[in-house]
């Protein structure tokens, strides 16, 4: 009987290929050092499924000391880099596993990361003799149907061109992330001794730089002020807003004399038009699509949505998500679909009111992806209770591609011009004739009609409130985590697979902070000292031509190698610069560090002294930490104990009974807590008396 | 000798006597002086103290607006003042 090894990216993937190629769909469960695979038969053949646990190998560097420049590299396993890394087991499981087999098969996601995992479990584990006897499946969904035509119709080889990209990206990142990294590391380490994470790379460098600039227009922003004229009508007892045609009048003069002017007049219709007016249906989601819309509606990160997206896709619910894709492919079986999400009672009526189309064609975007469509339901129902999350992007994932399949909505608007004492007012309504896609979508659309009366042109209406209103011009808005993806995919920097991961270190490193983003002074420090010595890191440019390498890698024109060759002659002029001007950069770097750390411990103002801050103070003899007012040396002697583990963050609010900073701490394994620092606090009275009669009984 | 910014103690360029970023911000103030002084005809301390209320007021600016206003006291100055 031929053995036949195949790879998956991840257990539960392996579980459903496992169950989807053995002809009786039952195939029988093992571990391997506490690995599990599966045994499958398949006519003469013997399919071991086990899986990897994502990368079980990463790049590292061949010999040398923590210094930089570092050009010679290797691929190791990545539990000899990451000692939290898992992977040990599933080395040395696959590594017995693959003994006498006859064939491979690589059964990672569809994409260069699921490509170049199994490329270096075969090469570093199979040896390089096993990858002439590799072949790939390719599917974008974990149901039955398409794992076994992906079988079927496995390719010959491995997808070398797409294994070759994956290969060079990582290369290229690595050899920038981890030299400039280190340089930056380095050179605040070399100047004063104090060692603190710090890091840039290819993709980063430019992200923080837009992050930067946008701050700097919002912080260097002056109003300008403006006024607009707010205008009521009443007709036939209901009220309706009046729209100055001017929108902004730039003075008061102007604004008043539009009041004094139309104030107790009358106004006469002298127009109207009406217009309807087509709405296309939405595309399908991609992956930046459904990250964005989730954001918006649920307030979901790129990295909540992402993670649920990928456990629905594990669950066989969903398409592949990891997607540029927004379209679907006339391979994919519409009505199939249709009809299981139909079982579901919610679903039932809006499957078949598509079902009953004569054709059903959905709407495609202008986005394509050669490696897998839009994300779309599979027509699987969920077996087991989603999550709140998964439960919520499921709906929006299968309303949205119903949406697609929908009509064009019509929309009907209308303008009524009312001319009062020679100053023009618009009468709006809107209203739509026929819902189409967005019945399918209603949950998630947001659409106010306005319904006017009858009206006719010379009709008289009053103007039942009339005022000018001072606004001011806001500055532009601080990007949130789903715009600044957005902003990076418009960019061309990145992939889908990356961006979400290059938000979150930034995070991590404290170049940014909060929900709507805003720069720290370390952040600030670390784009001005990169922008100084190695601008060329920050540009958007020299990432975007590699990202264009990388795709010419996977189409053949290019080699892989070359392209890793040109980033190190990229990178050794700018590596030799910083090296010379090390101990300026690290000067720069350390003040800005100071000031951050000093910033990061306060938690808000003394309420006691009011002019101090309260911030957090480690005790030099016993290395405990509290929390004291910074003007200790001016008599102020407020101080709170502090939680002695975990991370403590500031909320900046202070607490309504005593005025004290109210903080969030984080301990490991537990849920956050977020209150007043004040233990004495008089809104904690009740719970403290309360304490103290229980361990009294 | 090296010149610090007398809001934030940051470096100053060579011919400013601000950092980079409240130069930036200081030039922006003085450039949109005249579009306030048309829109409401008021004072050139009139214009600091209204930037220097209003909540979209980047805070670069503020800084500026509130160092130029304690600077100068009580006296009312009509034109921008430089540094």
């Amino acid at each position: 009987m031929g053995k036949v090894l195949v790879i998956c990216e991840k257990p539960t993937a392996a579980e459903r290929i496992a169950e989807a190629l053995d002809e009786r769909g039952k195939p029988q469960a093992f571990r391997e050092m506490a690995v599990p695979y599966f045994m499958a038969r398949l006519g003469s053949l013997e399919l071991t499924v086990v899986s990897a646990l994502g990368h079980l190998f990463t790049l590292a560097q061949r010999r040398g000391s923590w210094t930089y420049p570092i050009f010679d590299i290797q691929w190791v396993p990545a539990y000899t880099v990451d000692r939290e890394s898992r992977t040990r087991n599933f080395v040395e499981a696959i590594g017995r596993l693959s003994v006498g087999a006859e064939e491979y098969i690589s059964a990672c996601d569809y994409d260069v990361e699921g490509s170049l995992i199994a490329y270096t479990i075969l090469r570093y584990i199979c040896g390089e003799e096993s990858l002439k006897r590799a072949r790939r499946m390719k599917f974008s969904t974990l149901t039955k149907r398409d794992l076994q035509k992906a079988y079927e119709e496995r390719m010959p080889t491995l997808d070398f061109p797409m294994i070759y990209a994956g290969k060079a990206r990582h290369e290229v990142d690595f050899l920038f992330g981890i030299n400039l990294s280190r340089a930056l590391t380095l050179s605040v380490k070399h100047t004063t001794g104090y060692y603190k994470t710090l890091s840039t790379g290819r993709v980063q460098g430019p992200t923080i730089n837009f992050i930067k600039e946008r701050e700097e227009e919002i912080r260097t922003f002056v109003p300008e002020p403006y006024w607009v004229i707010e205008a009521e009508t009443t007709i036939e007892g209901k009220k309706y807003p009046l729209e100055y045609s001017e929108p902004r009048i730039p003075t008061r003069n102007e604004a008043e004399e539009v009041v004094k002017a139309c104030r107790g007049a009358e106004g006469t219709i002298t127009e109207i038009n009406a217009r309807s007016i087509t709405q296309a249906p939405p595309a399908p989601f991609n992956l930046g699509d459904l990250q964005r819309e989730a954001y918006n509606l649920f307030k979901y990160s790129p990295r909540t949505t992402l993670n649920a997206a990928e456990q629905l896709y594990l669950g066989a619910l969903i398409s592949y998500p990891r997607t540029s894709s927004q379209r679907i492919p006339p391979s994919i079986d519409i009505k199939n679909i249709l009809n299981g999400l139909a079982q579901e009672p919610d679903y039932r009526r809006l499957t078949q009111q598509l079902l009953s189309k004569p054709s059903l064609k959905p709407q495609q975007g202008g986005k394509d992806d050669p490696a897998h469509p839009a994300i779309h339901p599979t027509g699987n129902l969920p077996e087991e209770k989603l999550t709140s999350v998964q439960s919520r992007l499921f709906d929006l994932v299968v309303r949205r591609f119903m949406a697609a399949l929908g009509d064009p909505a019509v929309l009907r608007s209308v303008r009524a011009d009312v001319d009062v004492k020679g100053h023009l007012f618009y009468l709006r309504g809107r209203q739509t004739e026929y819902w189409g896609w967005m019945e399918f979508y209603s949950p998630y659309m947001r659409r106010e009609e306005v319904v006017l009366p009858p009206l006719k042109v010379g009709q008289r209406v009053s103007v039942s409130r009339l005022e000018a209103v001072r606004k001011s011009t806001s500055p532009p808005p601080r990007f949130n985590p789903s715009s600044l993806l957005k902003l990076m995919e418009d960019a061309e920097i990145g992939t889908k697979a990356t961006r979400t991961e290059i938000i979150d270190t930034l995070f991590k490193r404290g170049y940014i902070v909060g929900e709507s983003i805003d720069m720290t002074d370390l952040g600030f420090a670390i784009v001005e000292t990169i922008g100084k010595y190695c601008p060329a890191t920050l540009s958007v440019e020299m990432t975007r031509d590699l990202e264009q390498d990388m795709g010419l890698i996977q189409l053949g024109k290019r080699e892989s190698d070359d392209v890793v060759a040109e980033a190190v002659e990229t990178l050794k002029p700018i590596l030799e610069e910083f090296k010379a001007k090390e101990k300026l950069i690290g000067v720069e770097l350390n003040a800005a560090l100071r000031v951050s750390q000093f910033k990061e411990n306060i938690l808000g103002p003394c309420p006691a002294c009011r002019t101090g801050v309260i911030r957090i103070i480690r005790n030099r003899s016993t290395g405990k930490r509290f929390a004291g007012c910074s003007n200790y040396l001016k008599g102020c002697r407020t101080s709170y104990p502090l939680p002695q583990s975990g991370k403590i963050e500031p909320t900046r609010k202070s607490c309504p009974a005593c005025g004290a900073p109210v903080i969030k701490a984080f301990i490991k394994g537990k849920r956050s807590l977020t209150f007043c620092i004040n233990f004495d606090c008089p809104s904690k009275r009740g719970r403290k008396e309360l304490g103290a009669a229980v361990s009294r009984l | 000798m090296e010149r610090l910014c007398p809001v934030c103690n940051r470096r100053t360029a060579e011919n400013d006597a601000l950092c980079a970023y409240h130069q930036r911000a200081y030039l922006n103030l003085r450039d949109k002086y005249d579009q306030w002084k048309t829109a409401l005809g008021i004072s050139w301390n009139e214009y600091l103290r209204e930037v220097a209320d209003n909540p979209n007021t980047g805070e670069w600016v503020r800084e500026v607006a509130q160092h130029i206003l304690q600077r100068e006291g009580a006296s009312e100055v009509s034109q921008p003042t430089s540094f």
